[in-house]
């Protein structure tokens, strides 16, 4: 044995004594295991702190959930707070949709500043997850991700909104086309995705969805690459613009993200294209502001899983009212905000139906069986949140460069998933 | 029909951007050696720019357009060339790559965290997130047409179109029909030749990198419609551009960009009709990365040694020598202090970001392995951690203990590391790099696409194990276990690295083809290499998928591996403890800099980008910064002691052999020349500068003796004291005699040489060059060691000795290729020590280095346009094709492609046309026939009458000495002797060529 390895190895006993004297206490170390945690909770203040991607390499950014969630808790202190507690809502921390740093900000949440719950969580990745699961904090967010179904602590401010086999699937978006289109029967689709693992459960998904629905899907493939956003489209156009025995469908589904949709609308324009083009993804009023995207999502359909900004309501009036108190400007409202503000929502109905003693086991105790009605994401009710979506929807379809309500916001009954 | 013209007219879209994107890439390529994989950020920098000035600050967007294109691009090549590029060409090809991916990221942070701040000023600009739909150019939204029935094309398609062409055009005539098109293509094809004509290679190269940035910066303007504001996307169509370069072999601009704008339609028509591929998911979006892949197996030239960088030698090791206390102490130490830590002062936080760190150490020693010992850059190392982590949480997920799901998973990563390395073996470089980085992207979007493996977005849970009475739950206790293991690591690949097969690796990667010789197989080790390096990082990533408790498929990215690569680079991969402080400072520091420095998130992305930068400084990383530093200033302490200990040893070493070979100078005189320098406080001074004393010349003096005062020839001991006394004082009248064509001029300050500059009859007195007490060598190795040599005007100088003697380090000082560690040099009486070949050429000093000193690439009238330039460059290469018909009728040949002996009259015939004050010639007659090489030498004579003054170099001492003027050989870096052509004596030639005399005087040493 070289001396270097000597040195090692002894370094190496010494470690591993050092080890073997800490597993002792390993045991009784890290996260309070207490049911009663009141972390986060004074008599006077509620910590709450956020994790949501505002800076990514793709250029997407969700920075307006923060603003969402800052003017719901501005109200909620305005209007005397919880049971008395003010919410302190330290902000949210940008995980960059980096797992790594999305762990690194749950952690430093719950360890370093100690917060109660997290309310908003929206990202494309949620590896802080089993986490925060472990360390039992509440946590209120986007529930796009299969995290927000199942996991007792992780609430999706909408449901659950990934269907598992054997759960159930939202009809919303095949109702809200069933009205534009004047019904379903003998009207054809066809839905395209990304090629990647999640495009093609997608496709399953909206395949089953429409079909139970009545539609004719003609196409439905998940081919579109998902490694960047093409600049050429009419391979893709192609096929789908002959799927329906050589004509093109009466709608086209597109369930893929903005810049994919934008180049996909303009690109099926082009060929002449005029049926139903619809997507999940652009309800967003900062895309009018440029006259290529207002160009390439007119007349486009657009599914919302809240009440939109156009449909008038009180709920509505008071949101962007608190939006715009919070921003200190006007500023056009968007469903980040809304994701922000809703998942803050569901956070402050859920502790204050736990009342004045609030621990987190209180907190769950009144998640189970917590029900309301009539919010801007509809009738929600916990546990079956963390199960199926809420399943209340609405269409908007952006005519002359204005969003108009072609789907009013309603609830409709989910199917199984098979 | 009509499919297919839209398949192809469209897929030119992405063809043009894809060209324009190669094009800069090969140009880059070409002017620096390395493949800049930051171009595509360039391009985002630009279209972010573009965006900001347009629709943030509202300026027109044609005038913004050209503005960036032509002035603010061109302007950050320069700065990146001046800061980085250039310094980077000199160093390792790992540094190179690692230095331009750092900037990958460095760059579109910087433009982010630049608009931050402008917006924090309260300037108008816009925020760069959620832009899509940006306006280009042309109209806003693009006006589109259907030409043929079912092709749509609009308005931004055409504006590319038509951009990407008239650039095509451009470079077309700045390549192919300017001087300075001429200039950079002479200088991708021989840099230094284009050195010793006298063209500043660093301008070319600046030239070069303000085109490729240009050329960057249009792609991104003309490409801002179509992908966004995405560095993402940016990088993306970079990697899949990079085929196209590749197609360019690197260096041809056409290949390239014909290549990409075959690669666009390509592409286009793989995704139009790849329906047979449907049942594989991700095989459209993997089409691009396929074909880069296919393309560096089928195009990259095969080389003899392959799979190791072509320039890539192992550092110095500064520990050399120290106790192994001082070379593991501190780490031990810091091993158990960190154990220690977990239960002691740090948070649960901290615990947690330390215990993450250690397991990323993990993976970062990985790279250790494959780069650090086998000199292989792999891009793949996230491919191996993902997969291991899939499989060893698919295993768990059927009930296998956690030791058993990690070493199955472990070797899955191994299996796949052999994979990878398989096809990747014959590539070397930057293609291995490439190739890796396509099969990472490959396994990102088919492999890991897979359903079973993945388990759709939920992942794999991966529960931290309970190893008997240690429950790893705890973070503190995982820290703990961490760091016994990865100390357990670090033993084991410093052992590795100490063992033969260790010393195996290190072999081939220094020397493949002398490790093959000695029945290493190159192969074999290459494979163990990878095989390892992919276990290793598959158990680091089994460790972090524990210490996260849930591996899912889009964690680690062949983007994150591209990071990592640069965080272990930049800490260096000389020792795995580098690997260790790479991994703990990747995890510790954004939270510290958040903590304490600034909220921005794009300061500590700058930040690691920027330390890619600091290894065009320190190519051995920042851990190694300061003891590298302290280790050179101690070498550079004791190498001043050696040369203090020169003058008192070596003329004692020297003299003895002068004194046998009959050149005298008595003991006496040594040591009062040794003792009155050593009595200078630097010995070392006082002989270098040569002029500073009497005495102090007078050691160096019995090396050169005048051949004038041949007598000292014939061994007259006893005349030598005086002699000595001669030599220092007389040479000027000497030369002023015009008896002696070389002389010694030890002792005689320049006033004395500028009254021998007064010349008559056109002809100079003046040494045309001349060096003085020259020392010279490569890399702390001495070669010469206090030459002395002149030449004077019309006259051939031929300098003789054994190989390794030092003549061609001889013509490369003088050329100002290599800067001498002390002397001076001499051009017309003028001290040009300090200039280097570029201004030595100006000054008239021309080198016809060994071989043939043509550009290979380009044409017989390209070549002699180089050197006969300027306005009457064209009567002058007429005159040329007269005097030589052979030449004039292959006047668009490719050099390459002539004879030994044309090449040599190319070489040669547009230096008689314009005859140089100074040729050096290196071993003209190298490799040619005898009759060739008798028109050569009679060329040369041409030349001296011409009134060139000439510095030959030979090894066919008896042809040369038939036109030579004066002889002087060269033995163990000094000159033994120099004379006239008449004083030379067949058994001295005898001795000065093989070597002889430098033998007896090793004999005579004791």
């Amino acid at each position: 044995m070289s001396r270097p390895t000597r040195t090692f190895a002894a370094a190496v006993a010494a470690t591993a004594l050092l080890l073997a004297a800490a597993c002792n206490s390993a045991s009784t170390g890290g996260a309070s295991k207490t049911d009663d945690s009141v972390r986060g909770v004074t008599d006077t203040r509620i910590k709450v702190g956020g994790i949501v991607s505002m800076t990514t390499a793709s250029g997407y950014s969700k920075k307006d959930t923060d603003l969402g969630a800052k003017a719901r808790f501005d109200r909620a202190n305005a209007e005397g707070g919880l049971h008395g507690r003010k919410i302190d809502y330290l902000g949210a921390e940008d995980d960059g949709q980096d797992p790594s740093r999305n762990l690194a900000a749950a952690r430093k949440l719950v360890q370093q500043d100690k917060v109660f719950a997290i309310a908003p969580m929206s990202s494309t990745t949620f590896s802080g997850a089993d986490f925060l699961q472990k360390q039992r904090v509440p946590t209120f967010g986007w529930g796009t991700l299969p995290s927000f179904c199942g996991p007792s602590y992780i609430y999706g401010f909408g449901g659950c909104m990934v269907p598992t086999p054997g759960g159930t699937i939202s009809q919303t978006w095949p109702e809200g086309l069933e009205q534009v289109m004047g019904g379903a029967k003998g009207r054809s689709v066809a839905i395209l995705a990304n090629d990647s693992d999640a495009g093609k459960f997608g496709i399953r998904t909206y395949r089953q969805s429409f079909e139970s629905a009545g539609f004719t899907v003609t196409y439905a493939k998940p081919s579109v690459s998902a490694a960047s956003v093409p600049s050429d489209w009419s391979a893709y156009t192609k096929e789908i613009l002959r799927s329906d025995g050589g004509k093109a469908p009466d709608a086209i589904v597109s369930v893929m993200q903005t810049p994919y949709n934008i180049g996909l609308f303009t690109a099926v324009k082009r060929t002449g294209y005029r049926g139903v083009l619809t997507d999940p993804t652009d309800y967003d009023p900062g895309l009018l502001a440029k006259s290529a995207t207002r160009k390439a999502l007119d007349g486009v359909h657009v599914l919302t899983s809240f009440q939109p900004f156009e449909q008038q309501s009180a709920a509505m009036t008071r949101f962007g009212k608190d939006i715009r108190k919070a921003a200190g400007k006007d500023v056009p409202l968007n469903m980040h905000m809304m994701t922000g503000y809703m998942s803050a929502d569901l956070f402050l109905a859920i502790a204050g139906k736990a009342g004045k003693d609030l621990t987190v086991s209180s907190f769950q105790k009144a998640a189970d069986g917590f029900a309301d009605t009539g919010t801007l994401v509809g009738d929600r009710a916990e546990r079956k949140g963390q199960k199926e979506s809420f399943g209340c929807g609405a269409l908007v379809q952006l005519k002359g460069g204005a969003y108009v309500v072609s789907a009013p916001f309603k609830c409709y009954p989910p199917i199984p998933f098979t | 029909m009509a499919d297919l013209l839209g398949f192809v007219l469209s897929g030119l879209v992405s063809g043009a951007l894809y060209a324009l994107l190669a094009t800069g890439l090969v140009l880059s390529y070409s002017a620096s050696g390395l493949f800049n994989f930051a171009h595509g950020a360039t391009a985002y920098l630009c279209a972010l720019a573009f965006y900001e000035l347009h629709s943030g600050f509202g300026l027109p967007a044609v005038p913004t357009a050209v503005l960036l294109v032509c002035v603010l691009a061109p302007a950050l090549g320069w700065g990146l060339d001046r800061l980085m590029f250039r310094k980077l060409a000199r160093v390792g090809e790992t540094a190179q790559i690692v230095a331009t991916i750092g900037l990958l990221v460095a760059l579109p942070a910087l433009g982010l965290w630049t608009v931050e701040l402008l917006a924090d000023a309260g300037a108008s600009v816009k925020p760069a997130e959620n832009q899509f739909g940006l306006p280009g150019v042309g109209p806003s939204p693009a006006h589109s047409w259907q030409p043929v029935d079912g092709v749509g094309v609009d308005s931004d398609q055409l504006i590319i179109w038509a951009a990407t062409a008239v650039v095509a055009l451009g470079l077309w005539i700045l390549m192919r029909h300017t001087p300075l098109g001429l200039q950079l293509r002479a200088a991708v094809d021989n840099r230094s030749l284009v050195e010793l004509r006298g063209l500043s290679a660093d301008r070319l190269s600046s030239i070069a990198w303000m085109l490729s940035s240009g050329l960057a910066g249009l792609a991104g303007v003309l490409a801002t419609p179509l992908l966004g504001l995405s560095s993402h996307d940016f990088t993306l169509f970079l990697f899949v551009s990079a085929t196209a370069a590749v197609l360019g072999r690197f260096v041809s601009v056409p290949l390239a960009f014909a290549g990409g704008l075959g690669l666009g339609v390509l592409q286009n028509l793989v995704a139009g009709y790849a329906d047979f591929a449907e049942r594989i998911t991700g095989f459209r979006t993997a089409v691009p990365f396929l074909i880069l892949f296919a393309g560096l197996l089928l195009l990259t030239r095969r080389r003899r040694t392959a799979g190791t960088a072509a320039v890539d030698p192992p550092p110095v090791d500064y520990l050399t020598g120290r106790s192994r206390l001082r070379r593991w102490g501190p780490w031990a130490v810091a091993a158990v202090l960190l154990a220690a830590s977990f239960y002691t002062v740090t948070t649960p936080f901290w615990s947690g970001l330390l215990a993450q760190g250690l397991a990323l150490s993990l993976v970062f020693m990985s790279f250790t392995v494959v780069t650090g010992l086998g000199a292989m850059v792999s891009l793949a190392q996230a491919t191996f951690v993902t997969g291991a982590a899939l499989v060893a949480g698919l295993l768990l997920s059927h009930g296998w203990p956690f030791v058993a799901a990690a070493a199955v998973g472990t070797c899955t990563a191994a299996l796949l590391g052999a994979l990878v390395a398989l096809p990747a073996l014959r590539l070397g470089g930057r293609s291995l790099a490439l190739a890796t980085l396509a099969l990472a992207f490959l396994a990102d979007q088919v492999l890991f696409q897979i359903g079973w493996l993945r388990n759709g977005d939920t992942g794999w849970a991966v529960p931290r194990p309970v190893l008997g009475p240690v429950d790893l739950g705890d973070d503190r206790a995982l820290g703990v276990a961490l760091t016994v293991l990865v100390a357990a690591a670090v033993a084991a690949l410093s052992a590795l690295r100490n063992s033969p097969s260790g010393r195996a690796m290190l072999a081939v990667r220094s020397a493949p083809a002398a490790a093959m010789a000695s029945g290493v197989s190159v192969v074999r080790t290459k494979l163990v290499l990878f095989t390892l390096s992919a276990g290793l990082a598959g158990f680091g990533g089994v460790m972090y998928a524990s210490y996260n408790t849930r591996v899912n498929a889009t964690d680690f990215t062949a983007m994150t591996g591209l990071i990592w690569l640069a965080v272990v680079v930049a800490a260096g991969l000389r020792r795995p403890q580098f690997a260790v402080v790479a991994g703990l400072v990747y995890a510790l520091v954004p939270h510290l800099l958040s903590d304490y420095v600034t909220e921005s998130v794009h300061l500590p992305v700058i930040l690691f980008g920027l330390a890619g930068l600091a290894l065009a400084n320190d190519p051995d990383g920042y851990c190694a910064a300061v003891p590298v530093r302290l280790q050179r200033r101690r070498l550079a302490g004791s190498g001043a002691g050696t040369p203090t200990a020169t003058p008192a040893g070596e003329p004692p070493t020297a003299l003895p052999g002068d004194t046998a070979t009959g050149d005298t100078l008595p003991p006496d005189t040594t040591t009062a020349g040794t003792a009155v320098a050593g009595t200078a406080t630097a010995g070392m001074t006082a002989t270098a500068a040569g002029s500073t004393g009497v005495v102090a010349p007078a050691a160096e003096t019995p090396t050169v003796v005048p051949g004038g005062t041949s007598p000292a020839h014939t061994g007259l001991t006893g005349a030598v004291p005086s002699e000595a006394g001669t030599t220092s004082a007389a040479p000027a009248g000497a030369g002023a005699a015009g008896a002696m064509s070389v002389e010694a001029v030890p002792g005689v300050g320049d006033g004395g040489q500028a009254g021998g500059a007064v010349g008559f009859g056109g002809r100079s007195f003046a040494d045309a060059l001349r060096l003085r007490g020259i020392r010279a060598g490569y890399g702390g190795a001495p070669v010469l060691r206090g030459v002395e040599l002149a030449v004077r005007a019309g006259e051939i100088l031929v300098l003789l000795g054994p190989n390794g003697a030092g003549k061609s380090t001889t013509c490369r000082v003088a050329a100002g290729l290599v800067s001498p560690l002390a002397g001076q040099v001499y051009v017309a009486g003028r001290d040009a020590t300090r200039d280097g070949a570029v201004r030595r050429s100006r000054a008239g000093v021309v080198l016809a280095p060994e071989g043939r000193g043509i550009f290979p690439a380009l044409t017989v009238e390209e070549n002699l346009g180089l050197y006969l330039r300027g306005r009457d460059g064209r009567d002058a290469r007429d005159a040329v094709y007269r005097r030589f018909p052979g030449l004039a009728g292959r006047r668009g040949v490719p050099a390459g492609a002539l004879s030994g002996g044309e090449q040599q009259m190319l070489a040669l015939a547009p230096l008689l046309q314009r005859p140089p004050k100074v040729l050096i010639a290196d071993e003209p007659s190298l490799g040619l026939a005898p009759r060739v090489v008798e028109e050569v030498f009679r060329l040369l004579t041409e030349l001296r009458d011409q009134g060139t003054a000439l510095l030959l170099v030979e090894e066919k001492a008896t042809e040369v000495l038939k036109v030579a003027d004066s002889v002087a050989y060269l033995a163990r870096g000094r000159v033994t002797w120099c004379g006239p052509r008449a004083a030379v004596e067949a058994d001295r030639l005898t001795e000065a060529y093989l070597g002889l005399a430098a033998t007896r005087e090793g004999a005579a040493r004791p």
